[in-house]
Order: structure tokens, then C-alpha cells, then sequence
């Protein structure tokens, strides 16, 4: 027969994991925005059964350390057409948990864009 | 100088997953940049050249080629197994200028425009709201190249207007591999442009209404459709109401389109002196599963443009986990008699909301597609006064043989010129079904077989019907084409046999065109049907 102790502190083991597991999931979430107007620019060989099918996917995944006196940063990135379709954003835990130990200073970037078509 | 990828794929499918189908090339064309090449003719002569070169190629290793756009179509028409092309990147766009109107055109050179193939509805759209001009029609979105629209005969629900390609009054062609065989098709009776435009895209003229008609939905089989020239009007608005009415009273207005003199109204959208204005588009949802006294329709009322009007797109597109759709289909498959539950389930998503009324362009109303996963559609065309009859039978069809995952919907199209053309009714109906791709499991009927089911219910009732040439439908079966088309599958043949030589006849044939018994060369068609008629 288990101890009233031991079911206390499996139901706190089970309150800490769904209450971790919620704040993972949570933190894992993604945002996307897309243009209204705009033609995404196509690749026939993307076949992803989701949004980015037949569409030119660049992802940008990388940590960005900034130095001492750097309080901001920006990405410069290329579309031959001038502009983007969509940009899709996710943050992780870990990139927050990495931003909050390092004061700020290594950030850590995950972007999903796609460009818009060029208009000829 | 434009450039082509060669990519080795092994294999393609459709958009809606509706292959896989074994194919060796896909090449991939990009137009030379504008800083390096500023005439629109240049490049697009230029593209020319190099569509010319790998037809060269393929006609010498003795294989085929076929273009393709946006690969929406769920039909294996787009396929060719030795070499596709992906035209998406050919996008050049302009007016037609003064100098180029044919004389004595009944067309108005405002409302002309000549578009590359790869242009898809969306960005024609943008670059004709941008002169203050719109497409008469399109389909129910905006993803399909221009070339692809027209080859497969992409429709919406404008009764009064046609399909897209009866906006088109002039066809360039690339046919094969010498300048001879680069050609812009015009009807004879509706000229629209002169030679001065033909000059200017190296193209030989022929102004012939039955060649044009015919290769107007050519099935992507007369050539490599390099561009078109539309004719667009004022830009305009459509107000859109989605109702629940009476099953009687949707299905009466199906079959006469007499709105006029109907118990339809909705306020406001009356004339003067209180009769039901007449509508640009109407279509009818049903679901064969459930005994509803009541149909959803969706109606639309064309109105001048002007701005100030609330944005109809929302701000914020949900859509149902993909991942709920698949676990609803694996479901379906196991346990039939669940799909009537699940489409029930599923309705609020699939259906548009009720009396939820907006306004906006055609491009903003017909605006993207949401769903890119695997899916099917069965779409019949049949004569308007026959749609509740064929609807009694493929509801019960759907009932008796099925359950398959999917609700039936009627557009209504006027008819269409073109010799191919599954809007040939005066006031075509395409009853169609569509959802998700289904495993039969437990006994279920397959889709092949509602395919075959489809065609022969609709010939043992005597219902004069169509198919949909972009979407799924037996098309192997026994005189299927003869039976939809009589005398015109004979006259399309004819005329694609006088336009193209053997070599290339072949090279613009697939297993579609095999399957549909249209692939048929003629030796002996006279001359005179490729060329000019003088009027």
C-alpha cells in the first residue's frame, strides 16, 4: 500500500511536468504573418503538405551575440523582388532562457520568410 | 538571356497529391533581368527562344514536353512523362498599345491586355486593378497560371460571363522548334489585334474561329501557350451574401436562373420597382447526408466600384489542424458509416458562414486558397434545367454506393466558344463534390470507382453532362469523350492535326490525351483549317 506521502509527492512530480510541459509547448508556438496583396515566389520542388508548399522557403536559424554597448540588431536579407510574402517567427524557450542568461547580449533567431514574386 | 534549371525528379504530382506520376525532367525557365534586358518584347522574344531550344531537345530525343503552372489540376492532364516545364517564372505583363488594334475591332484598347503564361490570377488581378481594370471572371481563388486557366477550362459562377477563357481574344503559341512555328491565333469574326503586334512577338497570324475555338481549352496539347491577350473590364465590386433558403426554392432557381421572378430577395438588392436584381454568381452547397429542408447558397451582386468599403479579407485566417483532417479521414476509412458524423462535424469549416455579408473586388472575394493538402474533386457539367434531376442521383449515388468523404456544390457558367469546352450548355451547372483523399477500407467504394459510377448513372438516366478536365473522373471510360462532345472531339482533332506536324503532335501528347483518345493524328485534314480566313 502506497503512503499518502508518496501520492503527494507523485501528484507534484505530475503538477511540476504538466505545468513545465505547458510552458514549453506554450513557448514553442509560431507566428506568421503574410502579405495581403503579394505573390509568394515559387519553387516546384518544395512538396511540404503545409502552408510553404510550392512556395520558396529561407529559413534564418542562427544566435546573434551582440557586444557591449549593441543594444539592438538587424538582419539584412535579400529578395530579388524587393519584398517579402511572409515572415513566420518562432520563439523557443531556450531562446528566451539564453537571452535572459547572457543579459540580452546572445540572441537566439529563428525566421521562416518567403519573398515575394518578382513582378515582371 | 533566359535561363532554364534542369531539375531530374524522378517523379511529380499534382498540388493536391493526386499522383505520384514517374517523370525524368523538370526544367524550370527565368526570364533575363529587367536591368539587363528593359523591353517586356525583348524578354519575352528572348523566353521564346529558349522555350524553342528545349522543345528542340526533346523533339530530337524523341520524347515529350508539356508546360504546366501551378499543377492545381487533379486530373493528370498537366503530366507528361519525359519533360515538364514550369512556367511560373514567365510573368511578363503589359498593355496593348494604340498602335497594335486591329482596325475596325469591335475591342477597346483600354480593356486590352497581353499576359505571359506563368501569371497567375493574383498578380493579373493586382496589374489590372492598377489601371482600374479587373478579370471579367475567375475561379473560386487565385493560384492558377493564366495558361493553366485556360487549358483545363478553370470556371467560377458568373452565369453571365463564361469561364476564364472566354476572356481571351488572342493566343500566342510556340509549336515547335522553327520560327514558322511560333503563331498568335485570333477569331476572324472578333479580330483584336494586327500585325504590328504579332511583329513585335516574331509571330505568324492566323485568324480562323475554329482553329481559335479549338485550341482555346486545347488541354495543353497544341503548343506551349507563351502568353495571352484578355480583355478585362472596369474594375467593380461584388456584394456577397451566403443564406440558408428553402431546398425547393435553391433547386427551382438552379434549374431557371430566373431570379427576376422568383421569392428570392434580399434587401436592397432590388431594382426600382422592388423586383430581385439579377445576380453574378450563384451556388448551392449540399450535403448529401443529412435530409436538410433548408440549402446554404452563396450569392453575389455586381456593383461599380468605388472605395471606402470595408476590407473583406479578414485580418486574422484560421484554419482546422491539418492533423485533425487527416485523423477525420483515417477515421472515414475504417468506419464508413462514421463519414456522414464527420462531415457533419466538419461543416462549420467547410461551409461558409451564414449571413456573414461583404463586399469587395472579385480578386479580393475569390482570394487564396487555405487548404494544401491532399484532396479530390468529381465536377460535372450538365444543361442547368437537368441540375436537380442529376443532383437526386448523385446525392443517392453518394448514399447508396458510399459514404465518401465530401459535400456536392453547384456552380452555374455561361456557355463557353470553345470547341472543348465542359461549359457547353447554355447555362452550364458543374455539380461538383470535393474533399479529402480517401483509402477504401471496410467495403467502402474507392474514388475510381465513384468515378466510373458517376459517368454511368448520369448515361443510364440520359443526362447530357460534361467533366471537368482539371479534376478526378474516369477518363479511359469507353467512348467517354465521343459521348460528351460528339462531332467536336472529331473537329478539335481536325484542327490540331492541320496546326501541328506528326513530330509535334506527339511531343505535345500524354497519357491524359492517350486516355481520352484525343491524342488521334490526322494525315489528311485540309490545309485551310490552319489557316486565316479573311472575312
Amino acid at each position: 500500500m502506497e503512503s499518502s506521502t508518496s501520492t503527494g509527492k507523485r501528484k507534484i512530480h505530475s503538477l511540476f511536468l504538466t505545468g513545465f510541459l505547458l510552458i514549453f509547448l506554450s513557448s514553442c508556438y509560431s507566428v506568421r504573418i503574410v502579405s495581403r496583396d503579394g505573390v509568394p515566389e515559387p519553387n516546384p520542388l518544395n512538396t511540404s503538405g503545409n502552408f510553404y508548399k510550392g512556395k520558396k522557403v529561407n529559413v534564418i536559424d542562427k544566435t546573434i551575440t551582440l557586444k557591449l554597448l549593441q543594444g539592438e540588431f538587424y538582419l539584412v536579407e535579400n529578395c530579388a523582388s524587393g519584398g517579402f510574402y511572409s515572415i513566420e517567427y518562432r520563439p523557443t524557450l531556450g531562446g528566451v532562457l539564453l537571452s535572459a542568461i547572457t543579459l540580452g547580449k546572445k540572441r537566439q533567431v529563428k525566421v521562416k520568410y518567403v519573398c515575394l514574386k518578382q513582378s515582371e | 538571356m533566359a535561363t532554364t534549371i534542369k531539375h531530374e525528379i524522378g517523379s511529380w504530382n499534382t498540388f493536391h497529391n493526386n499522383g505520384p506520376f514517374p517523370t525524368k525532367v523538370l526544367y524550370e525557365t527565368s526570364l533575363e533581368s529587367k536591368g539587363n534586358m528593359p523591353s517586356v518584347n525583348d524578354r519575352y522574344n528572348d523566353a521564346a527562344k529558349e522555350i524553342q531550344s528545349l522543345i528542340k531537345a526533346a523533339l530530337d530525343s524523341q520524347e515529350g514536353f508539356r508546360a504546366y503552372g501551378s499543377a492545381w489540376s487533379m486530373s493528370a492532364i498537366a503530366h507528361q512523362k519525359d519533360n515538364m516545364h514550369y512556367n511560373a517564372a514567365m510573368n511578363l505583363k503589359r498593355a496593348v498599345t494604340a498602335d497594335e488594334l486591329a482596325e475596325n475591332t469591335s475591342f477597346l484598347q483600354e480593356n486590352l491586355f497581353f499576359f505571359q503564361c506563368g501569371n497567375v490570377i493574383k498578380e493579373i488581378s493586382n496589374f489590372l486593378f492598377d489601371q482600374g481594370k479587373s478579370l471579367k471572371v475567375t475561379g473560386a481563388s487565385n493560384g492558377q497560371t493564366i495558361a493553366g486557366c485556360i487549358s483545363t477550362g478553370v470556371h467560377g459562377s458568373a452565369w453571365d460571363k463564361g469561364a476564364v477563357q472566354d476572356c481571351v481574344v488572342g493566343i500566342n503559341l510556340i509549336n515547335g522548334d522553327t520560327p514558322d512555328d511560333i503563331v498568335y491565333l485570333e477569331r476572324h469574326t472578333q479580330p483584336a489585334l494586327n500585325d504590328t503586334f504579332a511583329n513585335r512577338i516574331n509571330a505568324r497570324v492566323i485568324r480562323n474561329d475554329g482553329l481559335f475555338n479549338a485550341a482555346l481549352v486545347g488541354l495543353g496539347s497544341f503548343g506551349f501557350i507563351h502568353g495571352v491577350v484578355i480583355e478585362a473590364e472596369d474594375r467593380f465590386l461584388l456584394n456577397r451574401y451566403v443564406k440558408k433558403i428553402d431546398k425547393d426554392l435553391a433547386l427551382q432557381l438552379a434549374q431557371t436562373m430566373d431570379f427576376e421572378n422568383s421569392d428570392f430577395q434580399i434587401p436592397g438588392e432590388t431594382d426600382i420597382n422592388g423586383k430581385p436584381n439579377r445576380p453574378f454568381h450563384y451556388k448551392v452547397f449540399i450535403n448529401p447526408y443529412v435530409d436538410d429542408p433548408e440549402y446554404v447558397v452563396e450569392i453575389m451582386y455586381k456593383k461599380p466600384y468605388q472605395s471606402g468599403y470595408p476590407d473583406p479579407v479578414p485580418k486574422i485566417k484560421t484554419a482546422v489542424y491539418r492533423d485533425l483532417i487527416l485523423l477525420f479521414t483515417h477515421i472515414a476509412e475504417n468506419f464508413k458509416s462514421s463519414i456522414p458524423s464527420l462531415i457533419k462535424v466538419l461543416q462549420a469549416s467547410i461551409l461558409p458562414p451564414i449571413d456573414l455579408d461583404v463586399t469587395g473586388t472579385i480578386s479580393e472575394i475569390f482570394w487564396d486558397a487555405g487548404y494544401q493538402g491532399p484532396a479530390y474533386a468529381c465536377s460535372v457539367g450538365i444543361d442547368n434545367s437537368d441540375s436537380p434531376k442529376a443532383l437526386e442521383l448523385l446525392v443517392n449515388l453518394a448514399r447508396e454506393e458510399g459514404p465518401i468523404p465530401g459535400i456536392y456544390a453547384m456552380r452555374f457558367v455561361k456557355q463557353s466558344g470553345a470547341t472543348l469546352a465542359f461549359t457547353k450548355f447554355p447555362v452550364t451547372c458543374m455539380l461538383e463534390i470535393d474533399g479529402l483523399i480517401w483509402d477504401p477500407k471496410d467495403n467502402n467504394i474507392s474514388l475510381p470507382a465513384f468515378c466510373t459510377r458517376t459517368i454511368e448513372v448520369l448515361q443510364a438516366n440520359n443526362i447530357a453532362f460534361t467533366l471537368h478536365w482539371g479534376k478526378n473522373a474516369d477518363w479511359s471510360f469507353p467512348g467517354l469523350i465521343q459521348y460528351m462532345y460528339g462531332n467536336n472531339a472529331q473537329e478539335w482533332i481536325a484542327y490540331r492535326s492541320a496546326l501541328l506536324r506528326k513530330e509535334t503532335a506527339e511531343l505535345f501528347s500524354n497519357d491524359f490525351l492517350q486516355d481520352t483518345a484525343l491524342a488521334e493524328y490526322l494525315t489528311d485534314v485540309p490545309d485551310t483549317l490552319a489557316q486565316s480566313i479573311d472575312l
